[in-house]
């Protein structure tokens, strides 16, 4: 698909704002499953924009020292995303656990499977394991699908019931939360099952979500009898976050289980890590008077191929 | 009557005397002079040099004593004499260790090879409190990470001298070297010409050179050159001032630079500065509210990123502590041979590894014969000295051992070398360390002719610390009289 990607986030202080240095993690990254063909990010008040990469993405950087009392940043972007039938080559039923085994070939990936700052391995996330396994096959796909269906199924999506720092127990306990507490949710139940897992941040398109011309679009489905209207699904008015597992054939996969969906051609990833601290989208240091207030528009829209 | 009656080598490797009542050559020179001392006149020296480190203001505060910040640094006159040819096999050793190791730090940022190759295990390195993920793949001057190092080294029964451990943040210390030789060039003249001691004051003049040389291509002409502390309260602050003032540097907190279009400035009373190179004396925690430790004060927003630009040199460069984690530590012999393909000229002490559960288990059974230690503290905090400990101490240590073996390491007790100190009217052995600083810059490594010798001055310690009651002695390398004739000649 070839998805055209505006967001953009407007603060707005009390009074005013100085000495402000910002990070921005917005930036579409280009892999295996996408291309990000065309990437613009504006600033108000201007300013020079710096950038740099990491391993999870590119990061933007800037600063705005004279005194505003508003912040304006715009992302946009073209991306064209290629992974249209997330289930190909996916082994639902080759018993893979051995794999995962392998002290030597797991050891590279110590940060996707060790405690991070918001995902504790919490030992009562076995409980939903164990639950997600007596349901899965003998793939770790399918065990993945199974966990992604289950956790979609026992939490409650309740924007406002979290903060960014409730710990996950509380998420664990209280079984609700928003799309970032279902992934550190999942991210630690893999974890604990030594299944790599990582943070994905990035946006979801809902436009053609389940069209029934789309027909090669309905495998994805893990749970055929829980589909959703189009309307129904979370994160295409927002960011939105899902889990990327590692699979016995070295190949990263994105399960979302705010959605219970894999992640397809209509996902778009734009930065990665162990947890939500590694991906914030725009972190900021500032000195100022007063409360601010945010507010966030995204939109994607598809646009015909060229 | 001398002062060194009734003096007792014990069961120690002892500095001076290679059997009692015999120096060791080296030693011959300064035994004889400090035998001509009466008690008095030399006490009378001792009260001197109290009184003029006090004028100079050379104290050094301790954290969670309560009854004042500063103490004055306790001195100890005898001077630590090295013979030429040990010293050029420290030094050796010293250049193998550092250069390996920064070839290690530039690898764990980069490519991480001797991780792929299983020569050090991956956990170790990205489990390590100190790693900094926000620093892959920058490029630091000329590869270079670690600019200033203070290793720590012990000489065991046998007199061989050992890396107890590399510090490579921050590491402290340098200012009292200069002083002490100051000191007793004051209090011990003649013997100190006659002996050809290699002199230590050129040190400022090579970390300025070094500094300089780290600004960016385009500002090479006339660099703007900053020392950085965390302030007043800490611990090393002294040092902190003596060596901007030597250097003749600004000395500036965090609060003082600010960071505009990824460039650093300093705030003065004539407008904004441009800075170029920034000798840190904060560790990374504190450096960048905005990529670090957000609630630290203490830095300066934007510099993390300004400095991976290039647009700005940290001494040392961010990052560096993940190589002197303690159980890093265990693993440099490997790194030298990885990298250099050499054997290491200076040994390691043995060490057991919390995170390797064989270790582990041979420590939990051990705790009363060991040294514990945690793996990303310093300054003697947070060990357990197993043969000195109580039952009760040893249970706490278990436990902790147990929660968090990661965060543990333990070595045998070494049974370090002794020196004399004056004890009240007589001299006594008093078991010491060494702490050379190296320099890499880019003509290459440079390490100041000896370094901190530290002293355990309570009886029995093996604790050298100044934080734990340590005092310092001032360290004589003999000149090579053959080599500085070469020298010369040249």
């Amino acid at each position: 698909m070839r998805l055209r990607l505006v967001h953009t986030t407007r603060y707005k202080y009390n009074k005013y704002a100085i000495d402000s240095q910002n990070e921005v993690r917005l930036m579409p990254i280009s892999d295996r499953d996408q291309s990000c063909l065309d990437y613009r990010l504006t600033i108000e008040p201007s300013t020079r924009i710096f950038s740099y990469d990491l391993p999870g993405g590119r990061v933007h950087h800037f600063s705005l020292l004279s005194p505003h009392n508003f912040l304006f940043l715009k992302s946009e972007a073209v991306v064209i995303t290629t992974r249209s039938n997330p289930f190909a080559d996916l082994q639902l039923d080759v018993k893979d656990v051995s794999f995962y085994e392998d002290a030597a070939k797991m050891a590279p990936y110590f940060d996707y499977l060790a405690p991070s700052q918001h995902v504790p391995l919490d030992p009562e996330t076995d409980r939903i394991a164990h639950l997600a396994r007596k349901q899965s096959g003998e793939g770790t796909a399918s065990f993945l699908l199974a966990l992604t269906r289950l956790l979609h199924k026992v939490m409650s999506y309740e924007p406002g019931s979290t903060r960014v720092d409730t710990p996950l127990r509380d998420v664990l306990e209280n079984r609700r939360g928003v799309c970032q507490d279902f992934a550190h949710l999942m991210i630690a139940i893999c974890r604990r099952q030594g299944i790599p897992a990582r943070y994905m941040s990035g946006y979801l398109y809902t436009g053609s979500h389940l069209k029934a011309e789309d027909s090669a679009n309905t495998p994805w489905k893990s749970d055929e009898s829980a589909q959703l209207p189009t309307e129904q699904l979370i994160g295409g008015d927002a960011m939105h976050a899902w889990v990327e597992c590692l699979l016995p054939d070295g190949v990263w996969r994105g399960f979302d289980p705010t959605n219970n969906l894999m992640a397809d051609s209509h996902y778009i990833k734009v930065h990665h890590g162990r947890d939500y601290a590694d991906v914030v989208p725009i972190r900021g240091v500032y000195r100022g008077i007063g409360e601010h207030v945010m507010e966030i528009a995204v939109r994607v829209i598809s646009e015909p191929s060229e | 009557m001398s002062l060194f009656d009734g003096y007792d080598c014990g069961q120690f490797y002892d500095e001076m005397f290679q059997a009692p009542g015999i120096p060791r050559n080296h030693y011959s020179a300064l035994y004889k002079r400090l035998n001509e001392f009466s008690d008095e006149e030399f006490r009378r020296r001792c009260r001197l040099a109290d009184i003029s480190l006090m004028n100079q203001g050379i104290t050094f505060a301790v954290y969670g004593n309560e009854k004042g910040d500063e103490k004055p640094w306790p001195f100890d006159l005898i001077p630590r004499i090295i013979p030429a040819s040990e010293w050029a096999s420290i030094e050796k050793g010293l250049k193998q260790r550092l250069t390996a190791l920064n070839l290690f730090l530039n690898d764990i940022y980069h490519d991480q090879k001797i991780l792929k190759d299983g020569v050090v295990p991956y956990e170790l390195i990205l489990g390590a409190s100190n790693y900094r993920r926000e620093m892959i793949g920058a490029e630091p001057p000329g590869g270079v990470y670690v600019h200033i190092c203070g290793s720590d080294l012990v000489r065991d029964g046998n007199g061989e001298y050992l890396v107890l451990e590399d510090n490579l943040r921050t590491p402290s210390g340098v200012s009292y070297v200069l002083e002490n030789r100051l000191i007793l060039m004051r209090l011990l003249p003649q013997l100190f010409k006659s002996l050809a001691v290699r002199p230590v004051d050129h040190y400022t003049t090579q970390l300025l050179n070094n500094l300089r040389a780290l600004a960016p291509i385009n500002r090479q002409d006339d660099p703007v050159v900053v020392l950085m502390t965390p302030g007043v309260h800490n611990s090393a602050y002294f040092e902190h001032s003596f060596l901007a003032q030597q250097l003749g540097i600004e000395l500036v907190e965090g609060r003082d630079l600010f960071v505009d279009d990824n460039l650093v400035y300093m705030k003065t009373t004539r407008g904004p500065k441009r800075v170029d190179v920034i000798y840190r004396r904060l560790d990374d925690d504190f450096l960048d509210p905005l990529v670090f430790r957000k609630t630290s004060l203490l830095g300066t927003p934007g510099l993390v990123n300004a400095c991976r630009a290039g647009n700005v040199s940290l001494a040392n460069y961010i990052g560096t502590g993940v190589a002197d984690d303690k159980a890093t530590y265990a693993y440099v012999p490997q790194i030298i041979r990885y990298y250099l393909k050499e054997d290491p000229i200076l040994k390691n002490v043995e060490t057991y590894i919390g995170n390797n559960p064989s270790d582990l288990s041979y420590m939990l059974d051990n705790l009363d014969k060991l040294v514990v230690k945690a793996t990303d503290a310093s300054g003697g905090y947070g060990m357990l000295m197993g043969p000195q400990s109580t039952k009760v101490e040893q249970m706490e240590f278990a436990q902790k051992l147990k929660a968090n073996p990661r965060n543990y390491i333990a070595q045998p007790l070494i049974a370090l070398s002794r020196a004399p100190s004056l004890v009240d009217d007589h001299f006594e052995g008093r078991h010491i360390d060494l702490r050379p600083y190296i320099l890499c810059g880019s003509d290459g490594i440079t390490i100041i002719p000896g370094g901190l010798t530290r002293v355990a001055l309570v009886k029995d310690s093996y604790v050298v610390n100044s934080s734990q009651g340590g005092g310092s002695k001032d360290t004589w390398v003999l000149a090579d009289d053959l080599a500085e004739e070469e020298r010369r000649h040249a």
